[in-house]
């Protein structure tokens, strides 16, 4: 079984410390959610993680199964099985979905058929992947496409950052189940991170961890989602 | 070797019949080659041009087809083969389309040639020196479906093509021509495209000259009611490669969408001039010029956007983006407007830079290494560009452009 280890990570952007020793381990097929106000570093999280530049860690380490992740280039960790999933996917004009999942290492005989199945899964229609990757594609058909690429990259974890936001029910539901069915077919780990009760209870979270000012302040299962959904926030922050 | 002024004296000579040709060339003499203090030349090499080098030709040089020229031909309705500005061959045309050879000196834009292009050197040449023009004509009503192919070869020398496609009212087709060879050669081409009322032209101008070659191409769109011209030009071969595209929205509702395209590497200087003239209401100009200069190449883009009083409720629009693939590479972005009515829609925009840090990185998120990413997100700033062309040809081509990029060193600034 795959396991992620974040331990101690202190990230930067800008001259701003945003994560402040975050700490969190998962194993493949688990599915974890991190929520948290704005400004707690949550996106910081995702994007440090898969080495966006501006974030620059300055403390910690990330492993996945031992080995070190934050020395590698953000290719090198996504080869490793580290996807993310974006809130807003770029627009990458002149570059088609098939070739793009080509240079990412999938099998170039059979990535056509699997791409049309992933499509097909999620509902997204097949046309939708002749277009250059995210360019004149609804928010919708967008966080569906991501969940084509992850379809057939077959990470070891996937990180959603925030991809139920500005979806519709069908949309999420399909993500969802996509994403689910993910953690059965190869054990994908699933780390999501969200604003909203409503992915986990579709995802169905085996746990939940709330952060504020940069790091985990409480860890629990299904449960603490209601919690916060009842008592917000508030309760969880810790004092400056 | 003979010079370039002796074989031009012996050429017209050979054509004495028409008086145009010595008028353009008086023209000529008269006027000289441009200096770099002129504001539209000042990023040519001219310092190191030397006109005396290029003789003109007395007849076609022997010059055999690349396997682009090819690939593109076997997917065409008709092939043109042009050799050294002389037509050699043209075939039995498709139903509603001639080609001919014609020996005018006349404008599509009206009047003679030398009165339309008196202030522009290398045009006036053209009028003097190209041995014919040629003429592709499609009559009224009549839909070529496939494209008709015009494959340019140079020799060696200089060399004049004279083009003119006319489309009669509500024609409609596909054309694309190859520019190829020139080795240590000079090509200047003069075109002129005429769209009657409602018709229809989708037009690839390809520039694969050899890299020691010069380029200056110009070429003039004049639009008539209703009339859509959809034009691409990608340049990736010359030394110096001047192409100046112009459009005449002359009819209302007439629309010109121009796409032009380079990539540059070596010591290479692409040199990209537009003008998108509105002169009747209602018309549009989409203009997309996207650019990559590589090694020490550089690249200027200059376009002017002119909209007419009584030219109400045009929409122009114009936008520039050149990628700096190299510290040494240079790219310059001058767009101008210049509107004298008020009731239009008129944007512009460019941009000069490396790649986009955040879409190799989302690519690299994806497990692409970086040198694929850069790969990718080069071809794919040329590949939008060729998606207007039709879409097996757009599939060699894009083949071509791939080659060609290949060969081109990225080096993050």
């Amino acid at each position: 079984m795959s396991e992620l280890v974040i331990e101690g990570l202190r990230v930067s952007v800008g001259a701003k410390e945003v994560l402040k020793g975050f700490d969190l381990t998962m194993r493949g097929g688990e599915v974890h959610a991190i929520m948290g106000p704005n400004g707690s570093g949550k996106s910081t999280l995702a994007h440090a993680l898969t080495g966006h530049p501006g974030y620059v860690v300055t403390e910690g380490s990330v492993r996945l199964d031992g080995d070190e992740l934050l020395t590698l280039s953000p290719s090198e960790r996504a080869r490793k099985g580290l996807l993310l999933a974006l809130q807003q996917p770029f627009e990458i004009p002149g570059v088609r979905p098939i070739d793009l999942l080509i240079a990412a290492g999938a099998d170039s005989s059979s990535v056509r058929d699997r791409m049309d199945d992933e499509a097909d899964r999620v509902g997204l229609r097949r046309a939708v992947l002749e277009r250059f990757v995210n360019v004149d594609l609804s928010g919708g058909e967008r966080k569906r496409a991501e969940m084509v690429q992850l379809g057939v990259l077959r990470p070891k974890f996937a990180i959603l950052d925030e991809i139920d936001s500005g979806l519709d029910v069908d949309a999420l539901g399909a993500v969802a189940r996509r994403l689910s069915a993910a953690t059965n077919e190869w054990n994908c780990g699933v780390l999501a991170i969200t604003h909203f009760r409503r992915l986990l209870v579709e995802l169905a979270a085996d746990v939940i961890h709330v952060v504020s000012d940069g790091r985990v302040v409480a860890t629990g299962g299904p449960e603490l989602a209601e919690v916060l959904e009842r008592d917000g926030y508030e309760p969880f922050r810790v004092a400056r | 070797m003979e010079n370039f002024t002796t074989s031009a004296n012996s050429f017209l000579a050979e054509h004495a019949k028409n008086d145009e040709r010595r008028h353009a060339w008086a023209a000529f003499t008269e006027g000289g080659l441009p200096q770099t203090s002129d504001e539209v030349w000042r990023y040519a090499p001219l310092d190191t041009f030397a006109l005396e080098r290029f003789a003109v030709p007395e007849a076609p040089g022997v010059a055999g087809t690349s396997a682009l020229a090819d690939a593109l031909g076997a997917r065409s309705a008709h092939v043109v083969r042009v050799v050294d500005g002389f037509l050699v061959s043209s075939g039995a045309a498709p139903a509603g389309v001639s080609i001919t050879r014609e020996d005018s000196g006349d404008s599509l834009c009206g009047g003679p040639l030398l009165e339309h292009y008196q202030r522009d050197s290398f045009s006036l040449l053209n009028c003097a020196l190209s041995p014919a023009t040629l003429v592709l004509r499609v009559d009224a009503g009549v839909h070529v479906g496939a494209p008709i192919l015009i494959v340019y070869s140079a020799t060696s020398g200089a060399s004049f093509p004279r083009t003119q496609i006319v489309l009669e009212r509500g024609a409609q087709a596909t054309v694309i021509e190859l520019f190829e060879g020139g080795a240590d050669g000079l090509v200047v081409p003069l075109e002129e495209y005429e769209l009657a009322d409602n018709a229809s032209l989708q037009l690839v101008n390809y520039q694969r000259l050899d890299v020691s070659a010069w380029h200056v191409a110009r070429t003039t769109g004049l639009l008539a009611r209703d009339a859509r011209l959809v034009q691409g030009v990608v340049g990736l071969g010359a030394h110096y490669d001047r192409s100046r595209n112009d459009a005449e929205l002359r009819g209302a509702n007439a629309s010109n969408e121009l796409r032009t395209t380079f990539l540059g590497s070596g010591d290479q200087v692409h040199d990209f001039r537009t003008h998108q003239f509105h002169v009747a209401p209602r018309t549009t100009s989409t203009l997309l010029s996207k650019g990559a200069v590589a090694d020490a190449s550089r690249s200027v883009y200059t376009g002017l956007i002119e909209i007419e009083k009584g030219a109400k409720r045009t929409d122009a629009r114009q936008t520039n983006h050149n990628l700096l693939l190299s510290p040494s590479a240079h790219a310059d972005s001058v767009p101008n407007l210049d509107i004298r009515e008020n009731d239009v829609m008129c944007a512009h925009a460019s941009s000069v830079g490396p790649l986009d840090e955040l879409q190799r990185w989302y690519l690299e998120s994806r497990g692409v290494s970086r040198a694929d990413a850069e790969r990718l997100l080069i071809q794919g700033f040329f590949y939008e560009m060729l998606s207007a062309l039709p879409t097996d040809l757009a599939a060699i081509v894009e083949a071509d452009v791939t080659d060609t990029l290949s060969r081109v060193a990225v080096v993050a600034p």
